[in-house]
C-alpha cells in the first residue's frame, strides 16, 4: 500500500517535472538553457525507465543522451555561436499554427488511447534483478527471436556516422595542397603554400 | 497518539494508491512529451534548437516502447532493445547534424533554417 502510494507520487513529480522542462527545452530564448532543461527531461525520463523496471535503459540514457548528446548540442551551440545570439520570438502566426498542430496531434492521441483496448498481459510483474544480462543475451541471440543483426547495423551506421562527421565538418584544402592549413572558403586561408614551377605547367596543361 | 497518526497515514496511502498510474497515463505523458517536441520543431527557427526538439520527440517515442514492453510483455525485454537501438540511431544523427550545422555556419555565418534556401530556384 505504502509502496503503491509512493510509486504514484514519484511518477506524478516526475511527470509534473518532465513536462515543464520540455516546455521549457521549446520556448527559452538562451539555447544554452534549452540545453540544460533538455539535460532535465533526459534525467526524468531515466527515472521513468527505473519505474518501469528497465534499469539497464536507464543506465544508458543518463550515459549516452545526458553524458553524450546533450554535450555535443552545447557544443554545436557554442561553435555556431548561438549562446550569444538571443533567438528571435517566433511570431504569432507561427505559434499559433505551432500549438493547434501540436494540440490537435496530442488530443487525438489521448482520444485513441482512451477507445482502444490494449493486450495488458495479466502476469504479475515480478522484478528482475538480471535486466543487464537479459538484455545482453537477447542482443547477441542469433536465433528467430534474436537481435545480432540490427546490433551489428547499428555499429556500422554508428561508424559511417563518425566518419561522416569527421568529413562534413572539417575545413576544405586547396587543391593538391593537403599540408596547409587554410580553407578554399574566403577569409580561411591563412598561410598558402606558393606554387612551384612544375606544379604551374601541370595546371597550364589538360586540367 | 501515534496510534491515530499512523492510522492516517494509512488513509493517506490508501487513497493515493488509488490514483496508481495505469497504462493509459503513461502514455499520456509520453504522448504529451511528444507533442511539445512537435511544437518546437514547428515554431523554433534556429536549427539546433529545432534538432533538441527532434531529440524530445525521439526520446517519448523509445519511452513508448518500454511502456508496452512493461505492460504488455513484461517476460521479455523487446522494447528495451529498441529503445537502445534508438538511443544509438539518435546518437549517430546528433554528430552528423552537428557536424552540418558547423559546416553550414562556416559557410553561411547563420544556422537560421528560413535562411537556408540554397536549392531554390
Amino acid at each position: 500500500m505504502t509502496g503503491q502510494a509512493v510509486f504514484a507520487i514519484t511518477f506524478y513529480a516526475l511527470s509534473v517535472a518532465a513536462l515543464s522542462l520540455a516546455f521549457a527545452v521549446v520556448t527559452a530564448r538562451k539555447l544554452l538553457r534549452a540545453a540544460i532543461a533538455l539535460m532535465g527531461v533526459l534525467s526524468m525520463s531515466a527515472g521513468f525507465y527505473v519505474m518501469l523496471e528497465a534499469e539497464f535503459l536507464a543506465g544508458i540514457q543518463v550515459l549516452v543522451y545526458v553524458g553524450g548528446i546533450v554535450i555535443l548540442m552545447i557544443f554545436a551551440v557554442m561553435l555556431t555561436r548561438s549562446a550569444d545570439l538571443m533567438e528571435k520570438d517566433p511570431t504569432f502566426l507561427r505559434k499559433l499554427l505551432g500549438a493547434a498542430s501540436s494540440l490537435s496531434f496530442f488530443c487525438s492521441t489521448v482520444v485513441v488511447l482512451r477507445t482502444s483496448p490494449f493486450l495488458q498481459s495479466a502476469e504479475p510483474v515480478t522484478a528482475t534483478t538480471e535486466n543487464a544480462r537479459v538484455i545482453g543475451r537477447a542482443l547477441m541471440d542469433y536465433g528467430p527471436t534474436g537481435y545480432v543483426l540490427p546490433f551489428e547495423l547499428v555499429s556500422l551506421l554508428l561508424l559511417a556516422a563518425l566518419i561522416g562527421g569527421i568529413v562534413i565538418s572539417r575545413k576544405t584544402l586547396p587543391f593538391e595542397q593537403p599540408f596547409t592549413s587554410g580553407g578554399d572558403l574566403p577569409g580561411e586561408a591563412d598561410f598558402v603554400v606558393p606554387l612551384t614551377q612544375s606544379d604551374k605547367a601541370v595546371e597550364g596543361g589538360d586540367r | 497518539m501515534i496510534q491515530s497518526f499512523l492510522s492516517a497515514f494509512n488513509n493517506i496511502c490508501a487513497v493515493v494508491a488509488q490514483s496508481t498510474p495505469s497504462m493509459n497515463s503513461w502514455l499520456i505523458v509520453s504522448s504529451a512529451i511528444f507533442s511539445i517536441g512537435l511544437y518546437g520543431l514547428l515554431t523554433r527557427r534556429n536549427a539546433v534548437a529545432v534538432l533538441m526538439a527532434v531529440e524530445l520527440m525521439l526520446n517519448s517515442a523509445a519511452f513508448n516502447f518500454v511502456i508496452f514492453n512493461h505492460y504488455c510483455k513484461p517476460s521479455t525485454v523487446d522494447g528495451q532493445i529498441m529503445a537502445i537501438f534508438i538511443i544509438a540511431v539518435a546518437a549517430a544523427e546528433v554528430v552528423v547534424g552537428m557536424a552540418i550545422f558547423v559546416a553550414l555556419f562556416r559557410y553561411k555565418k547563420t544556422v537560421d533554417v528560413n535562411e537556408m534556401n540554397l536549392l531554390k530556384g
